[in-house]
């Protein structure tokens, strides 16, 4: 159940409201916009009598919720999600921005040289795999401990965010030392302990899409964070299972539109795992800006031949430098610029 | 009867408490928001992951000493400091710390 107050209404209305709602077992979650403020009702619906609440001095209206999330629900919000990246760059806001960086990180030069080309390219943040899940238990696992430390250098000497995953909780509170976002990867939408531990971490989050979960289960996960206390999630399509074998997954365009109706929080789209061939991430990256994502998260390896994971996915620097081009023109006709990264002080950041 | 005074007087005691930790908290989101403006004209990231880490371990530290369960501690740490942190990108709207308007 949603309740929106007039806007008129002042704290005590909002105060009587909320001690109504919570006298009968349920939690409130209170949203204020800039012309209504949003009370959202938590827990067994079933026990709010939507007419007696609606009586009660300061309520617009009242709204039945028929979703099984609510702190996701859009209608839960009085306006979009934004996640603070870096200085002028939120995702979420009105200007594209773009995560780039190899899937996982091999070595010192191999990711300073990987960090200094997206950041002249115009990405706004890094990605690098750390801890890595691998399908195969004898593939590369990443390089852990050693690779959040060349991550935490390569933060210092380009200034850009870090964006990197979290496998483990026992790892969180680590990784959560080096990384500006926490990512949480396909594999582990469902790991309801490692949503609980992010959530509790307080730290922006990156939710990718289940390869095999519905946007009902992709948003009930991310209702997971938010229910630990945590508001900022970004959600983040890479494409899902289907027939078709050609693609590595098949990029769920729909579910752009879809989760910006269903939902207020921002909504990024990883073209690289949706492809699965490099020749193939452009053309879905200006797709997905096209329909509407917040942004876009990027593989880039210096070079993919040599690569230990996602080779054939990775876009070169210039391959990269190439498409930020290009995004620009897709952007501006979806009506958005696109980030730019934050300048750099080296001299404070050191 | 004197157990229901003796209750009635705790409660006054976890008032007292409550309003000095409420306090506590107003102060110390405008201290963060201080921060934020002192991040600001030096040109740093609002968000150190290194420091929130060192903050949180920190108060877990005390916590092992003055005698408080470590882990509950740590999580309401770490909302302190996210929310903190929020605080801190409203460094510039905002008044001067005095502790009353948080």
């Amino acid at each position: 159940m949603i309740v929106v107050l007039r806007a008129d209404a002042g704290p005590a209305e909002l105060d009587a409201v909320r001690a109504w709602v919570e006298a009968r077992g349920l939690r409130t979650h209170v949203s204020r916009g800039e012309r209504r403020t949003i009370v959202g009702c938590i827990g067994e619906d079933g026990r709010l009598d939507a007419s007696a609440l609606r009586a009660l001095p300061g309520v617009e209206e009242v709204i039945p919720v028929l979703r099984p999330y609510t702190l996701a629900a859009k209608a839960f919000a009085a306006a979009p999600t934004t996640v603070p990246l870096a200085e002028g760059a939120a995702v979420g806001g009105p200007e594209v921005v773009v995560i780039a960086g190899p899937c996982a990180v091999e070595g010192r030069a191999m990711l300073l040289e990987t960090a200094d080309a997206v950041r002249a390219a115009g990405a706004v943040a890094l990605r690098g795999g750390a801890f890595k899940p691998r399908t195969s238990p004898y593939a590369f696992p990443g390089l852990g401990r050693e690779a959040l430390a060349l991550l935490a250098e390569a933060r210092a000497r380009t200034g850009l965010p870090i964006v990197t995953e979290v496998l483990d909780p026992r790892h969180a509170e680590e990784v959560a030392a080096v990384a500006d976002v926490l990512q949480i990867g396909t594999r582990n939408m469902q790991n309801y302990a490692l949503l609980a531990e992010v959530g509790r971490l307080g730290r922006p989050v990156l939710l990718k899409r289940g390869m095999a979960a519905t946007l009902r289960e992709f948003l009930l996960a991310a209702e997971y964070v938010l229910a630990h206390g945590n508001p900022e999630v970004i959600l983040c399509e890479r494409g899902i299972r289907t027939f078709e074998t050609a693609t590595r997954n098949t990029f769920d365009v729909a579910a752009i539109p879809v989760l910006k109706s269903e939902t207020h929080l921002p909504v990024i789209v990883d073209p690289s795992h949706a492809a699965g061939r490099a020749e193939w991430v452009a053309p879905l990256a200006f797709a997905a800006v096209a329909a509407g994502a917040d942004g876009l998260l990027v593989e880039v390896h210096p070079r993919p031949e040599e690569a230990r994971s996602d080779g054939d996915q990775s876009l070169r620097p210039e391959a990269f430098a190439t498409l930020m081009r290009r995004l620009e023109g897709f952007a501006a006709a979806a009506g958005r610029g696109l980030a730019r990264p934050a300048p750099h002080r080296a001299e404070v950041a050191a | 009867m004197r157990s229901a005074a003796d209750l009635a007087q705790l409660r006054e005691a976890i008032a007292a408490v409550d309003r000095e930790l409420v306090a506590l908290l107003a102060r110390r989101r405008a201290l963060a928001r201080a921060i934020g403006r002192a991040k600001a004209s030096a040109g740093l990231p609002v968000l150190d992951p290194a420091r929130e880490v060192e903050v949180v371990r920190r108060a877990a530290a005390w916590a092992r000493e003055l005698g408080a369960d470590e882990e509950w501690v740590r999580a309401l740490f770490w909302q302190i400091v996210a929310g903190c942190r929020r605080a801190q990108r409203e460094g510039e709207a905002c008044a001067p710390p005095s502790g009353a308007s948080a």
